[in-house]
């Protein structure tokens, strides 16, 4: 029998969570010390009970033991006040948790990235341009994966230069525009550049940047696409809502 | 312990029943068998014939067997006002909390990104023909206060205001009855903005 493993207090999130049996569900966590982890809250759906605190984008103190794939949640109490934020800017949250929760491997620590997730939280709460935070949020969860991009120098090993063309294909990196070939997507050094800065302000930079990322996380994302994205679209078919994430 | 085969099927068949596992389904099955074969009878044509005919209101979702449901039916009630919530269970609570006369759409359900649950699967596109009509005024956003529930009523105050229509929201706060010390602090925090002046002193 493995190790029982037992989490106390520890600072965490809750991505997702969903019903299980009769009156409890099924709680995918975000923690700081130990990634992400899955434990059942027992009786949280029993009438009656506030279940307030096991939402999403509330700052959270949790306990949780066990020893296989699925914890039982033992405690639970905010850490601090939730995050209240309205429509669009939701959206944009849930698809930071779909990014963890598919990208992320359970019991595998992230803290920089729990650190990153905090940050781009409060960001979109405090209301900071949402696609500058997403696209600073995707590359820095593609660095800590261990699949940064490079933005440094190009694939001849020179330095990126801010008025420079680029293609740019996921894993190989930025590729000279003279060298030919139609492989990548188009992209300014000067974009390339803005995103290692981490200073994103205009709309051309943010949109090739857009396609960048998108196409190299859709290499993790192993084929399946993200479902917030999609449910974006759909709202976007009839509404200003959309633009930030799909195509 | 081996039941014969219909009375394994039946025990079975009750465990689909919230809240029911292998003991209570036992249970409910003897007792039937051995005490009530006739509320057993009715029981089963009342399921049969509910199951073969209840479907959804052809202009709110509400569960129904005629084509409009009786609230959309009725003539007395309020076309002005629309008051949408999640399930079929809150129209129950809305109806029975009194006061409100006017008509209901039921999305079945919440926004829920994660699990791929769009506008498509709400219902939007009949929510959005019932706001063509122009006979809706109002719609008042009776979801729940989750994070999800707050997406959806945020979406589709977004549609209502695409049509000119007034989109209000429910209000959250403190239980009646209820002590301050033992309120969570996110409600709290919510009773506090929304904090309403007290009209009639002057």
């Amino acid at each position: 029998m493995s190790e029982q493993r037992r989490i106390e207090l520890e600072p965490a999130w809750v991505l997702h969570h969903r019903p299980f049996r009769d009156s409890s569900e099924i709680v995918e966590l975000f923690t700081r010390e130990y990634g992400r982890v899955a434990a059942v809250a027992r009786g949280s759906r029993r009438p009656g009970r506030r279940r307030e605190s096991l939402e999403p984008f509330r700052p959270m103190l949790v306990s949780c033991r066990g020893n296989g794939e699925l914890q039982t949640l033992t405690a639970a109490e905010p850490r601090g006040p939730s995050l209240r934020t309205t429509g669009q800017r939701l959206l944009s949250m849930f698809y930071l948790n779909e990014l963890l929760l598919r990208l992320l491997q359970k019991h595998d620590a992230h803290p920089e990235t729990f650190a990153d997730y905090e940050r781009a939280l409060a960001e979109l709460g405090a209301g900071k341009p949402e696609a500058a935070v997403l696209r600073v949020f995707e590359k820095r969860l593609l660095n800590a994966m261990g699949y940064g991009l490079n933005l440094i120098a190009d694939t001849e090993g020179q330095p990126l230069a801010a008025d420079g063309m680029y293609r740019y294909v996921p894993e190989l990196g930025a590729v000279p525009l003279h060298e030919g070939g139609d492989q990548g997507l188009l992209v300014r050094g000067s974009s390339l550049l803005a995103l290692a800065a981490e200073e994103l302000d205009d709309e051309q930079t943010l949109r090739e940047l857009r396609h960048v990322l998108q196409r190299t996380l859709d290499i993790y994302l192993g084929g399946r696409p993200l479902k917030s994205r999609e449910v974006l679209r759909a709202m976007r078919a009839g509404g200003p809502a959309g633009e930030i994430l799909a195509e | 312990m081996n039941y014969s085969p219909l009375l394994a099927r039946l025990i079975e068949a009750l465990r689909c029943l919230p809240g029911v596992g292998p003991k209570s389904a036992q249970r409910m099955a003897f007792h039937l068998l051995e005490r009530d074969r006739e509320g057993a009878g009715r029981l089963a044509a009342a399921l049969q014939e509910a199951m073969s005919k209840v479907g959804h209101c052809a202009r709110c979702r509400m569960l129904s067997e005629s084509e409009l449901c009786t609230i959309c039916a009725s003539s007395s009630r309020d076309g002005s006002t629309l008051c949408v919530v999640e399930t079929p269970a809150d129209v129950v609570a809305v109806e029975n909390a009194a006061g409100y006369s006017g008509r209901y759409f039921v999305l079945m359900g919440h926004l829920s990104p994660l699990d791929g649950i769009g506008p498509d699967e709400l219902g939007m596109d009949q929510l959005e023909r019932l706001l063509k009509e122009g006979v809706v005024r109002e719609v008042i956003l009776a979801t729940n206060p989750t994070v999800e529930g707050e997406a959806t009523a945020h979406f589709i105050a977004e549609r209502c205001r695409m049509h000119g229509i007034r989109a209000s929201r429910i209000a959250h706060g403190v239980p009646m009855g209820g002590e301050l010390e033992y309120v969570d602090s996110g409600t709290l925090s919510h009773a506090f903005a929304g904090r309403q002046a007290i009209a009639d002193v002057s």
